[in-house]
């Protein structure tokens, strides 16, 4: 078993804001993330599998590929991601984010093979989600 | 001994090859359509990062000597792949120099020296946006 991981990019704009606590209190909790902003992200995506013994691939790339790239980056990048319909109801921390992708990824990738979402948010920062079980 | 605290290590190296995707079994029109542009001789700037884990020795404070380990690696890694074509090598017969079988190789050569209870994990990065993990064949 190997585990192969692809680095993606897209740049979006968000704040961090609990629709349920008043502005005020948005401010006080998120402070510099409750205005409005953004980040070069970097989205790393991990599937594991076992090479097969012809061709040597674990896993087929282009599907991979074409499954971040129609589920996660057309939807994302530049965009703002309070407005992005398929974020409805994520407060777009890194976790949130990354357990979204998640979501979005898991049924478009060989059942059982996604094993990590990585949200890089800036060179400091970065989110992993593995799934609910871990 | 038994109760040291333990931790892992990464060192990181860098070779350049050269390889292509080709199953020789296959007519050329086969390997093409499979592996499309993947079949023209190419090559890559790669990343090795070699993760080794046990107890820290209370003498020196170190989980292994990380000279050591570079003098290894170099010696059975780096040496052998560095400047040179995948395809041809004896180790990549009947097996194509992916990024996986890279990975599994790169372990093969390494848990012999370096003693599998040793070895945690062999990172290859095939470019900035491509990495395969192998943790061996119990990993």
């Amino acid at each position: 078993m190997v585990e192969l991981t692809r680095v993606y990019h897209f740049s979006a704009g968000h704040r961090l804001e609990n629709p349920a606590l008043s502005d005020r209190a948005n401010a006080a909790l998120y402070g510099p993330c409750h205005r409005p902003h953004g980040h070069n992200y970097y989205l790393e995506v991990t599937v594991a599998g076992v090479p097969d013994q012809l061709t040597g691939m674990s896993v087929d790339l282009g599907q991979i590929d074409g499954a971040v790239t129609e589920r996660v980056l057309s939807r994302v990048d530049h965009q703002t991601l309070e407005e992005v319909p398929e974020l409805a109801g994520v407060v777009t921390t890194g976790e949130g984010l990354a357990r979204a992708f998640w979501r979005l990824l898991a049924p478009a990738v060989p059942a059982g093979a996604l094993r990590r979402v990585t949200v890089v948010e800036t060179a400091k920062n970065r989110f992993q989600y593995e799934g609910e079980a871990s | 001994m038994t109760d040291a605290p333990r931790a892992a290590s990464t060192r990181r190296f860098t070779f350049s090859a050269g390889h292509r995707y080709w199953v020789e079994r296959w007519s050329p029109e086969e390997n093409e359509r499979f592996f499309g542009r993947l079949t023209v001789p190419h090559g890559h700037n790669y990343t090795l990062d070699v993760t080794v884990r046990g107890p820290i020795d209370p003498e020196t404070g170190m989980v292994f000597d990380l000279g050591e380990l570079k003098r290894i690696v170099g010696e059975t890694v780096v040496d052998r792949f560095d400047h040179a074509d995948l395809n041809a090598d004896a180790l990549f017969r009947g097996r194509v120099p992916t990024t996986e079988n890279l990975a599994i190789v790169v372990w093969e050569l390494l848990a012999p020296k370096l003693g599998a209870d040793r070895l945690a994990q062999v990172r290859v990065w095939e470019d900035p946006t491509l990495y395969v993990d192998y943790r061996g064949p119990d990993g």
